[in-house]
């Protein structure tokens, strides 16, 4: 068991390694191929070659790009300096660089808005779980109802649906025309409860809708797939009460699939949720990077890039330890 | 897969890691025999709303290839300005409902006046174009690399699962608006249109590979120790023979459900870098493109924002439908 | 020209000395003014002519929100319009625009200074004398030191970049000052051509006659820095305040905003310009600009501090309900919007090409992408905004008024180009404003019927200095047409004309004068303005540049830029100050004390 987590961890951090270098040789590299300087992006109007050079210096555009690369990790290991004018920035382990666009080290920036991005997945995780499980599982047991038509057919609407649009509609009509919630405008917990969820109460549930349909199809295929086993079919013989059979059983086997999937997505979301966050007007780590893309601030978006990797790996990495906890079958070795 | 909608459209079936493909390989054995087809065939045609969603898809396709048509016989020319349907001080429509009229059977463009029909339909052409070539990528890489890991096994499988852990592990949506942006606006000659979109398929096609891939792998596996494989084996066939005429074959169903599948996502995709702005450029129209500029007039002219998203839903909704259908048709065991 | 991907506005600094009615463009409505003397009465459009809600009364909080945050709150880093005005509430500067509606908010005004400069005979030297009791924030006194300090600054765009880089041209032009942080000098004042004699004397040796460079001196990075303080690219994090407020401590919080409070050190019998009522001033950023519109509109939120103008959905509410028209105000922006045509990519070279895209090309359609003649502003004829002496709104040699394309005039000109079929061009315009996209296809539908055939290439707004802003790309990528937008860093016609026409400002990245007009007899002008001391007579030498420009085809202009802004009822002495087409910030009180 400890060899296998010790094992995963090493694959983790090699990982993110080669997630680093990709994204590091790209937007770095990309400048050069077609032909345009990075420094450029940091000037005025008046843009004398004095002015370039010292961009350069400061960002250290002139080393190699691997040198470059190697100054990111140390920066990420042990922290490194940055040379501003007369004095020197001390950019604290995990550096994960630093902004020349808006003079700040990208660590801070990205933590500052994190609890943004943690609050809409968390929130809309619970909330999609709920719902969809519990929807998959009675449309299990009444199979071919209208129940089970009626949620599996708007699981598939859900699944159609683009947040982009769903977004929309929802702002539209219950922001705008009923005036029932608030306009997006995310406030911190901490400020105000009440307030930190009716500004994210919309954004949860058109996240919630959107997944919730695919993991009540899930729930709905995997427990149909496992009441057809022989061992269900035992159990029951067995004489064993209908919700023993269900709870202890047939969901705990049907678990391991939306554990799966489950993770990922939590994931995938938390590591920017990009599309939500833009409708929403919400300022999270998705949000975060659309703009630094847009004002081409690459030490941003290679930390952005470097957060989001991290939140696959560790949801790959708990899901795979997770599943060995509750699927019996499965033996970490 | 959660590419595109930022929704999980993870199938049952594909797991996240090599080890968990190997626990829940078994249960998917892919049915083989000689009247699939056939069978596959019969059973899908009694599935209505697969038929449905069909139909629709066949539908849409025609809409896409006919466009130029489309666009001169109930429509005008996708960049001709109408501003006379506009009104100058809001921007928006004259008419009532988006400026839905006899001669603009979907409406107008707010600020410009543009035929909505004619942009929705050639929507529909860039949108599928786009969907369908990055299917057709990923399917191709993924059953080449997919069928390398399976059945060569070894150092090259553990290579190539390496490598689809890692693409799986990349933040994918915003990995693909950032290298979307830097890349320039018109490579090999092509107009902004055609270039855009070979850049699309390249990224959403690159980024969908693994999926496949890793589905292929796991049913190969399954399939390499099969008897049919054995019993060729032992009679002395080659590996490519092998290869080419016991494996691909059996691998036919599963590759066409999933390459169905990775239709709706890569709709979804695309329309969701069209409306980050990092998709087709102006004046070419595309739903994602059509729904962004609806923000800005969506209180006061809602029908602009209802068309194309309405466009997507249904485009997704056929394909998801059909999809589904398929699967169930070629493997009766999902239902 | 907004720089890199601040878009929504570089300085726009609109003029002095102009002609007034101009100046407020969109106010000819028939609900304009009613009596605005009488203290609360409010009209729309009233803010742009006088002071509504004159008050004295101090205290309480002036909210101000903006969907953009400022770029830089160092003063020689900032470019933003809005930040210069903000900057007027903590950077004092030798001299000030005066704060006052109208043309009057023009003139300059001493402000550090007491009395504008001894200038000599020759015109190459400028002494001012300071005021006595000048203090900074933490109470040490500003001396003349502090001032050339804070000027030198300017010099290291190596560290410091981001701002505009006017002075060196006048008082360093070999280039010898390296500035200050590579300055030998032990106290960091190498800079030769400014002296300072004693504490309260500082004098400036231009290298020419300068009739532009009082307002150099009027910028935000030409105030007074403490050489202690100073801690170069991160100084914008906890700048020096030497007016009326300061930054509360640690409230800089870059995409959040900032708190103004007032500097305890700040002795307002130093200062005739600056009111300072409210207690503080909050600024906001906010990611979702519709929000900012409702708050403005319930009288949370008083004003919008980009002053970009409101969403359309608010836009129409606010047209159509008279009780919120009477708070909402169109001044110009000192932006105009145009194309530049440039005259290296064949067939532009040829005026009679260049003649044919200005005829062929729709006015009205391409207002109506910029937002209509309410929030996108008046169809533009000429290259000088009407605020800025010389220009004259009725000269509009393309005929452009009527709001009609002129398919005719454009073949009669493609006949005389040598092309009557028409011609292929790009245009080229920046991914990362909607607007100017929207520009450029509806200038490519316009020029279809006359048979030229306009490609539309989008690029990386963020770099653009590198893109549009390089002669050599522009050549070698064929962009023939090219969407851009101006205001003027100072209100004269040098400070708006000169970065666009005069053929000694094509640097090889950063290029603004797209049309790379290359006429010795404009930059003859240019040099014979800065001559000139009489206003009157600069405005006529300003008027034949622009008709040399309109003359040669270089330009095809869209709109005088205007923004339709809402101002909450509550704000006292509410104005539309002229050099920033905005309102003055600095001035505004609350009648409630809140």
């Amino acid at each position: 068991m400890l060899a296998y987590l010790i094992r995963r961890l090493i694959n983790a951090v090699l990982t993110l390694l080669v997630v680093s270098l990709v994204t590091f040789g790209i937007f770095f590299m990309v400048p050069k191929i077609t032909g345009s300087d990075p420094a450029l992006l940091y000037i005025g109007k008046t843009s004398d070659a004095a002015s370039i050079e010292g961009i350069r210096v400061k960002m250290g555009l002139n080393d190699p790009v691997l040198v470059q690369y190697g100054k990111f990790l140390k920066g990420l290991v042990a922290g490194r300096d940055y040379v501003s004018g007369p004095e020197v920035t001390h950019c604290d382990a995990p550096c994960l660089g630093y902004s020349f666009k808006t003079e700040q080290e990208v660590t801070p920036l990205l933590m500052s808005v994190l609890p943004v991005t943690l609050s809409l997945a968390l929130g809309a995780a619970i909330l999609w779980l709920i719902i969809g499980v519990s929807t998959g599982v009675i449309s299990a047991l009444r199979r071919g109802s209208l129940l089970d038509r009626t949620v599996m057919s708007a699981a598939l609407f859900g699944v159609s649906m683009p947040i982009y649009f769903t977004g929309l509609i929802a702002s539209a009509i219950f922001v705008y025309q009923l005036g029932w919630l608030p306009q997006g405008q995310y406030v911190p917990f901490l400020e105000s409860p009440s307030e930190w969820f009716t500004q994210l109460l919309l954004p949860w549930i058109t996240l919630a809708f959107l997944f919730a349909a695919t993991y009540a199809r899930l729930t709905r295929a995997n427990m149909l797939e496992t009441l057809g086993e022989d061992y269900i079919r035992t159990a029951r013989a067995k004489g064993l009460p209908e919700r023993v059979v269900i709870g202890k059983h047939a969901l705990r086997s049907g678990l391991t699939a939306i554990v799966t999937v489950f993770g990922l997505d939590l994931g995938a979301l938390l590591g920017g949720a990009v599309l939500t966050e833009k409708v929403f007007n919400l300022r999270g780590l998705g949000y975060q990077a659309l703009q630094a893309i847009q004002g081409n601030d690459l030490p941003v978006i290679l930390g952005v890039t470097m957060i989001a990797a991290g939140f696959i790996v560790i949801a790959n990495l708990v899901v795979d330890l997770v599943y060995g906890l509750i699927d019996p079958r499965v033996r970490l070795a | 897969m959660s590419l595109g909608p930022e929704a999980s459209v993870t199938d049952e079936t594909s797991a996240p890691t090599a080890d968990a493909a190997e626990v829940r390989g078994p249960a998917e054995k892919a049915i083989a025999g000689r009247s699939l087809k056939q069978i596959a065939w019969r059973r899908l045609k009694k599935d209505k709303v697969a038929v449905g969603g069909g139909i629709v898809v066949l539908l849409l396709i025609v809409v896409a290839i006919l466009a130029p048509l489309l666009t001169k016989l109930f429509g005008h020319p996708i960049d001709e300005y109408h501003i006379d349907q506009i009104d100058p001080t809001f921007g928006t429509p004259i008419k009532p409902w988006g400026g839905i009229s006899s001669d603009f059977i979907f409406g107008v463009e707010p600020t410009s006046g543009r035929d909505v029909f004619s942009r929705v339909v050639y929507g529909a052409q860039t949108s599928l174009t786009v969907a369908f070539l990055s299917a057709f990528v990923s399917t191709i890489l993924g059953v080449i690399f997919g069928t390398a890991a399976g059945f060569l096994g070894g150092w090259i499988d553990s290579m190539i699962s390496r490598v689809m852990d890692l693409l799986l592990a990349f933040p994918q949506l915003l990995f693909s608006i950032a290298l979307v942006s830097v890349l320039p606006y018109s490579i090999l000659g092509l107009d902004g249109r055609w270039s855009r979109i070979l850049v699309l398929v390249g990224v959403i096609g690159f980024f969908g590979w693994p999926y496949i891939g890793r589905i292929v792998r796991g049913q190969t596996l399954s399939l390499r120790e099969r008897e049919f494989v054995e019993a060729a084996r032992s009679m002395g066939a080659r590996s490519p023979r092998i290869l080419f005429r016991e494996l691909l074959p059996n691998l036919a169903a599963p590759i066409l459900v999933y390459t169905t599948l990775i239709i709706p996502t890569n709709i979804l995709t695309e329309a969701a870098l069209s409306f980050l702005g990092v998709g087709i450029p102006p004046p070419n129209p595309s739903w994602g493109g059509m729904l962004s500029d609806a923000i800005s007039t969506y209180q006061t002219d809602p029908m602009y924002m209802i068309i194309p998203g309405g466009m997507i839903f249904i485009t997704v909704l056929a394909f998801n439908l059909f999809g589904d259908g398929l699967r169930d048709a070629l493997d009766p065991k999902a239902r | 020209m907004s720089r890199n991907t601040r878009a929504i506005a570089a300085a726009g600094v609109a003029l002095a000395l102009g002609l007034t009615t101009a100046a407020c463009g969109g106010s000819k409505s028939d609900d304009k003014k009613t009596d605005g003397a009488s203290g609360g009465k409010s009209a729309y459009n009233l803010a742009i002519t006088e002071v509504v809600n004159p008050s004295t009364a101090k205290g309480g909080t002036v909210n101000l929100w903006g969907a953009q945050d400022a770029d830089f709150w160092d003063p020689a880093r900032g470019y933003y319009a809005f930040v210069w005005n903000l900057n007027r509430l903590y950077t004092r500067k030798l001299v000030e625009y005066a704060a006052t509606p109208g043309k009057a908010g023009l003139e300059l005004k001493p402000d550090l200074a007491q009395a504008m400069p001894e200038i000599s005979a020759d015109k190459l030297n400028y002494t001012f004398k300071l005021r006595s009791g000048l203090k900074f924030d933490d109470g040490t006194p500003i001396t003349s030191k502090d001032i050339k300090y804070g000027i030198e600054r300017v010099w290291a765009t190596d560290v410091i970049s981001g701002g505009p880089v006017y002075l060196p041209a006048v008082l360093d032009p070999k280039g010898e000052y390296k500035g200050p942080y590579k300055d030998s000098d032990p106290n960091k004042l190498g800079l030769k051509s400014v002296t300072t004699p004693d504490d309260s004397t500082i004098s400036f040796k231009l290298s020419k006659p300068s009739a532009d460079f009082m307002y150099l001196l009027a910028m935000p990075g030409s105030g007074p820095v403490p050489q202690k303080r100073d801690t170069g690219a991160k100084y914008t994090t906890a700048p020096a305040a030497s007016g009326p407020y300061m930054f509360k401590e640690g409230s800089i919080q870059p995409g959040k905003g900032a708190i103004f409070v007032r500097n305890p050190n700040w002795d307002p019998a130093t200062d005739p310009i600056r009111k300072a009522l409210p207690d503080q001033i909050t600024f906001t950023v906010t990611t979702n600009a519709e929000d900012m519109d409702s708050r403005l509109i319930a009288g949370t939120v008083d004003a919008d501090a980009g002053q970009t103008g409101v969403q359309a959905a608010t836009r129409t509410k606010i047209l159509q309900d008279p009780a919120l028209k009477a708070n909402a105000d169109t001044p110009v922006t000192g932006f105009l919007r145009y194309a530049g045509l440039a005259t290296s990519v064949a067939p532009l070279d040829n005026i009679e090409c260049r003649k044919a895209i200005i005829y062929a090309a729709d006015p009205t359609s391409i207002q109506a992408a910029r937002g209509g003649p309410i929030a996108g502003g008046d169809i533009g004829t000429s290259m000088l905004p009407p605020n800025i002496a010389g220009s004259d709104p009725k000269y509009d040699p393309f005929n452009r008024l009527p709001g009609k394309p002129q398919v005719e005039e454009a073949k009669k000109a493609l006949t005389a180009c040598g092309k009557p079929t028409g011609f292929d061009v790009t245009i080229a315009v920046r991914n990362n404003k909607p607007a100017e996209v929207k520009s450029a296809e509806a200038l490519q539908a316009a020029l279809k019927p006359a048979g030229i055939n306009a490609k539309i290439e989008q690029y990386d707004g963020a770099q653009q200095a590198s893109i549009t802003g390089s002669p050599d790309n522009v050549k070698a990528k064929g962009y023939g047409i090219i969407i851009g937008g101006w205001g003027a860093d100072y209100p004269t016609g040098t400070g708006y004309m000169q970065p666009l026409s005069d053929s000694r400002f094509i640097p090889k990245n950063g290029n603004y004068n797209l049309a790379e007009i290359k006429d010795p007899s404009i930059d003859a002008l240019f040099d014979q303005a800065q001559l000139e001391t009489d206003p009157a007579k600069a405005a006529e030498i300003y008027s034949q540049i622009n008709h040399k420009i309109m003359e040669g085809a270089y330009y095809l202009p869209f709109v005088v830029d205007k923004a339709l802004n809402y101002r909450n009822p509550r704000l006292t002495n509410a104005y539309i100050h002229d050099a920033f087409g905005m309102l003055d910030f600095q001035a505004l009180g609350v009648n409630d004390g809140k």
